[in-house]
């Protein structure tokens, strides 16, 4: 309990000497605007993108589900044998024909 | 003076340069020498360089790299004709004494006012109308991939910016990584020859790339494998086969000079991303891009 005491106290004084600090170093208006080599900007830098990787992101999640399948059907192939073969052998097609949708639609184009 | 602050003070002091016309040259080999280490930014300079006799066009973005260097700092005038590198260490002993620092020249508030306004004091009012922090939020525009409507940013970048040539200004206008739209607003200054002589526009892009101890050794006259090449990538800026980045790399590193004229600035660097486009823009000459800069 003294322990916890001791660690939240000292996280407490770390952050109010932090803050402290940054108080006293705050930047002026003209040092927080963004740098363009002496270039101006209106706008505020918060905007919004697209994150253009998240089709290949959901790709690579397909995948990694298939392996929390693979796991369980890894201890049980033995007994089961050709059955169990043809029952992954299935599996894995349907995972490739998205594998081929997501080819088509351009989801590994890098750009 | 204390022990550290000694030092401190005989390592190369960071000097941030606002080069002017026909400094160019003399500013980088001032760097070269190793006399001073050249800040990418004015946050982390303590020296503000002033070289050569800057036109009244750019004076009000001097004040803004000015006010831009963390207090305390110190300016410094230089007209080429002396060697700068006593006054550039005399101006770093200042800094770090901490005494006699040069006040902001820019008023200290934000560029729109916004604190208070509005429902929910951001300044305006709903989603995109607020100021926050004094700056309007970015409007919506086409993306020229797939054509999402999304955010587009435009700056103004220039006129010393490290990576352009020095007096250029260009608007360049971001849509998330990659360049929308760009316009020439002033074209570089005037330089001597010597600023776009082959070693010096190949070490100016080996400094881009990341290997400055190789753009070093070319300004001293000596020689760079040519495995340096494979660090642009292959068919950057192509017009036409043969004709990329990479190829007029080589064609400095043997000593050739480029092309007289570079092509049109919109053309050359819509589409590409930032670190592209100013691979692309430094694979020619400071003179080819001033002369295409005054074309446009």
């Amino acid at each position: 309990m003294s322990l916890f005491v001791t660690i939240t106290l000292l996280t407490a004084l770390c952050f109010a000497i932090s803050a402290a600090a940054n108080h006293a170093g705050l930047a002026t208006a003209p040092q927080s605007a963004p740098f363009f080599g002496g270039g101006t900007s209106e706008p505020h830098a918060w905007q919004r993108y697209h994150f253009r990787v998240y089709t290949m992101t959901l790709v690579f999640i397909a995948f990694e589900m298939e392996m929390m399948f693979m796991y369980p059907w890894a201890v049980v192939f033995v007994e089961e044998g050709l059955k169990a073969m043809a029952e992954m052998g299935m599996f894995l097609g349907i995972l490739a024909i998205g594998l081929l949708y997501g080819w088509r639609e351009g989801v590994f184009r890098w750009q | 003076m204390t022990l550290l602050r000694r030092l401190a003070a005989s390592a190369p002091p960071p000097v941030y340069p606002c080069i002017g016309p026909g400094m160019l040259d003399p500013v980088e080999r001032l760097f070269a020498s190793g006399c001073a280490r050249r800040a990418l930014s004015p946050a982390s300079a303590g020296v503000l360089l002033i070289a050569g006799v800057v036109p009244d066009r750019a004076a009000a973005a001097i004040d803004r790299l000015h006010d831009q260097v963390p207090p305390p700092r110190r300016t410094v005038g230089w007209s080429g004709a002396d060697e700068p590198s006593n006054s550039l260490h005399d101006a770093w002993s200042g800094v770090l004494s901490g005494d006699g620092a040069e006040p902001d020249r820019l008023p200290d508030e934000p560029p729109n006012e916004w604190r208070g306004k509005g429902d929910h004091g951001h300044g305006g009012e709903g989603m995109m109308g607020g100021t926050p922090y004094g700056r309007p939020m970015a409007m919506t525009g086409e993306d020229p991939r797939d054509g999402l409507q999304l955010d587009r940013y435009t700056m103004r970048v220039g006129p010393f910016a490290p990576m352009l040539p020095p007096g250029l200004e260009l608007e360049v206008t971001l849509q998330g990584d990659l360049i929308a739209a760009a316009r020439v607003l002033q074209p570089p200054f005037p330089q001597e020859d010597t600023a776009s002589a082959p070693p010096a526009c190949a070490a100016r892009m080996l400094r881009l790339l990341g290997l400055p101890h190789h753009a070093d050794r070319l300004l001293r006259g000596g020689r760079v494998r040519a495995g340096v090449l494979c660090a642009v990538p292959k068919g950057l800026g192509a017009a036409m086969p043969g004709r990329d980045a990479r190829a007029r790399l080589r064609r400095w590193l043997d000593g050739e000079p480029g092309a007289a004229q570079a092509p049109e600035f919109g053309a050359l660097i819509t589409g590409l991303e930032w670190h592209e486009a100013i691979l692309m823009l430094n694979s020619w000459s400071p003179e080819a891009l001033r002369r295409a800069a005054e074309a446009a």
